[in-house]
């Protein structure tokens, strides 16, 4: 049975680094860009005694405000962490709190989305043949992992203690040649922010040759040793950031399938 | 007609090995020879062919003046004359055996003999035998539980001294061991006020000398108020020389430092190459040093030993730690005035026979990996991340040719800058 801490840190990342896809994958898929583009409305998540947070549909694109009490159109309520994960695991409902005029969208229209991110972050094989999946896949799996490095260096027991040897500092991690990039500012403190795009100034760097590269990793179909060795993955600037992180990294299927 | 410039080399053989060993090997090449901090990765050879003096060889045919020593066991230049004499005529007489070799005794009394805190002499094959020997010697001996150690201080890959987080190791492995900043001596007093009583000992290299950071010598007074504090305390002080022992001085660094450890634990260049390590204590300690089991396969061949004689016996001839710090003098003092001339600022740390050196020109040390690749590829072999070791087979032409590569390497970094 999953202790009281594995399910605060699994609800954790599956709201600020799973569910926050949502903000990005519009942008990615066009199918996803339909599925929202007449909807106008804010939905909220809320843990008891725990984290709220909020996504805004508005003019086709997508908002999520971590940590926020702001209102929302529709309030959904878990009683545990434990609750909101088996929502994720489609073995739970949430307790709707406000909204119930929109109960038929969250039924019928809201699951549309989220269904089309789990699509999108549960690969088959088949569908990792098709480029235009990859390239979706390998950027959401990209900003999952950043996403999730700055909730696992505040919650997980080992991850504190990796964050709190870990110097200041940038790292960004690229997809060449045009993105996905995404960079996680350590603070040096054993905190850390994740941000979608490039860094300005990189204490280190992980550049991935190609997107097929990138996803044979993301996906453990590659072996990294080899992959820098053979100059498909590139490390520059501050080595032990990198291997702290990937320290950190590790900690995700511990929490997330 | 523009300036002459050194051939770059290429690594096709040592590519396609490396396609091979991925195949055959978890990580290809693991531990500290793994390509993860050779950056950039284009620069460097996975694989060697050969070596000699203060040259290697790789399976391209590629010539390396190598300042790795293979991080620290070639002291006296690969294939040393008389070190592989020594080696191979024990090793025809007997290696592995079923009883001890008289040359263990031997070695003992070489060691006893040349090292003053030495009283007796036990030995293994790597560093970490030995380390790990010595914490529990010293647990052993005050029945207490907890090391104090350095932050970012190596001591080998044993789980008690691996960083949390690393794969295989269990919080249960770390519970026992305090890190506190190097020479902060305040930090060793609160964590004596806190737990004193549970702590065994305290082990730290003689100075600080971790990776990808400028390494830093003891402070005046510091060893000397880390004995007196610990000895106070009931608790012992392990010194891990195993990286700068015999580079420093042939009595142990502790002799350079001018303080007393109870422990010392040696390896690397103590036989140029052979594979051997060796715990040297006190009188106090060898009945608890008696009474710990510990023990492996081949820590009694008897090859290592007869070479590890002769090393010490050429390194002493030869004045080793002043001659390797006077070539690391040369060779930094050199590439600091270079670096200058570019129009770089050079930062040397560490002692000179094993000096670490960073360009200060940037904060994320990309230049640094960039100029120390540029100097791979021209035949000076630099790694970025991990001081540098001189021996005593690098000879003043050898650091003239290694200038001169520095310098090329120099003009390639600002070409490629664009400067």
């Amino acid at each position: 049975m999953a202790s009281k801490v594995n399910n605060i840190i699994k609800a954790r990342l599956n709201l600020n680094a799973v569910l926050r896809n949502l903000e990005v994958l519009p942008t990615l898929d066009a199918q996803a860009a339909d599925i929202i583009r007449q909807w106008s409305l804010s939905v909220r998540f809320s843990i008891r005694g725990n984290m709220t947070t909020r996504l805004s549909f508005d003019n086709g694109r997508c908002i999520y405000d971590p940590e926020t009490t702001a209102p929302a159109d529709v309030s959904l309520y878990f009683w545990s962490c434990a609750h909101l994960n088996a929502m994720f695991e489609n073995r739970a409902n949430p307790i709707p709190l406000k909204g119930f005029s929109k109960l038929g969208f969250l039924k019928n229209e809201f699951p549309k989305i989220t269904e089309r991110l789990e699509y999108f972050l549960k690969p088959g094989d088949a569908q990792l043949q098709d480029e235009t999946y990859v390239r979706v896949n390998t950027a959401l799996s990209l900003y999952t992992g950043a996403f999730a490095i700055s909730e696992l260096i505040r919650f997980d027991p080992v991850a504190m203690q990796v964050g709190k040897m870990m110097p200041a500092g940038v790292l960004q991690l690229s997809v060449l040649p045009d993105g996905p990039h995404a960079h996680i500012v350590y603070d040096g403190k054993g905190g850390a922010a994740a941000v979608r795009g490039p860094a300005d100034n990189p204490t280190a760097t992980i550049s991935f040759r190609d997107c097929a590269t990138a996803n044979l990793l993301f996906n453990g179909k590659l072996d990294g040793f080899g992959a820098i060795a053979m100059s498909d993955i590139k490390l520059r600037g501050l080595i032990p950031l990198i291997e702290n992180t990937n320290l950190i990294l590790d900690r995700i299927p511990l929490y997330l399938q | 007609m523009g300036e002459a410039r050194l051939k770059t080399y290429s690594y096709e053989q040592s590519t396609e090995w490396f396609k091979r060993a991925v195949k055959a090997i978890p990580c290809g090449v693991y531990g500290h020879f793994s390509p993860a901090p050779y950056v950039p990765i284009e620069a460097y050879p996975f694989f060697s062919d050969r070596a000699q003096g203060p040259r290697f060889w790789d399976v391209d045919g590629n010539e390396f003046l190598d300042y790795m020593c293979a991080y620290g066991p070639m002291v006296l230049g690969y294939a040393h004359p008389e070190v592989d004499a020594a080696f191979e005529a024990q090793w025809r007489q007997s290696d592995a055996n079923s009883v001890a070799s008289p040359r263990m005794v031997e070695l003992a009394e070489t060691l006893i003999d040349m090292i003053p805190v030495a009283d007796w002499a036990f030995f293994a094959r790597n560093g970490a035998d030995v380390t790990n020997l010595a914490v529990m010697v010293a647990r052993a001996a005050t029945n207490r539980k907890k090391i104090i150690a350095i932050q970012g201080g190596y001591h080998g890959t044993t789980p008690w001294m691996q960083a949390p987080g690393h794969h295989g190791i269990l919080p249960e492995d770390l519970q026992n061991v305090v890190r506190i900043p190097w020479n902060d001596v305040n930090a060793l007093k609160r964590v004596i006020a806190d737990v004193g009583d549970d702590v065994a000992g305290f082990i730290a290299t003689p100075y600080h000398h971790p990776v990808f950071a400028d390494n830093a010598l003891p402070a005046d007074g510091y060893w000397q108020q880390v004995t007196d504090l610990l000895h106070k305390n009931g608790s012992l002080v392990i010194v891990d020389d195993v990286r700068a022992g015999f580079r420093l001085h042939l009595g142990g660094s502790c002799e350079k430092y001018g303080f007393k450890p109870d422990l010392i634990c040696f390896s690397k260049a103590i036989a140029n190459g052979y594979a051997l390590s060796a715990l040297v204590g006190i009188e106090a300690l060898r009945v608890d040093a008696a009474k710990v089991f510990h023990t492996g396969s081949f820590w009694f061949c008897a090859g290592s030993m007869a070479a590890a004689m002769a090393c010490l016996n050429v390194l002493k001839e030869q004045d080793g730690p002043n001659l390797m710090a006077a070539l690391g003098k040369k060779l930094t003092d050199g590439i600091v005035e270079i670096a200058k001339g570019h129009g770089y600022a050079m930062k040397v740390t560490g002692e000179m026979s094993m000096p670490y050196l960073r360009i200060t020109d940037d904060d994320n040390v990309m230049l640094q990996q960039e100029w120390c690749g540029e100097c791979t590829r021209r035949g000076a072999f630099f790694t970025s991340h991990h001081n540098w070791f001189l021996s005593t087979a690098h000879t003043d032409d050898d650091i003239k040719h290694t200038l001169d590569i520095c310098d090329d390497a120099f003009k390639a970094l600002k070409e490629k800058r664009g400067d």
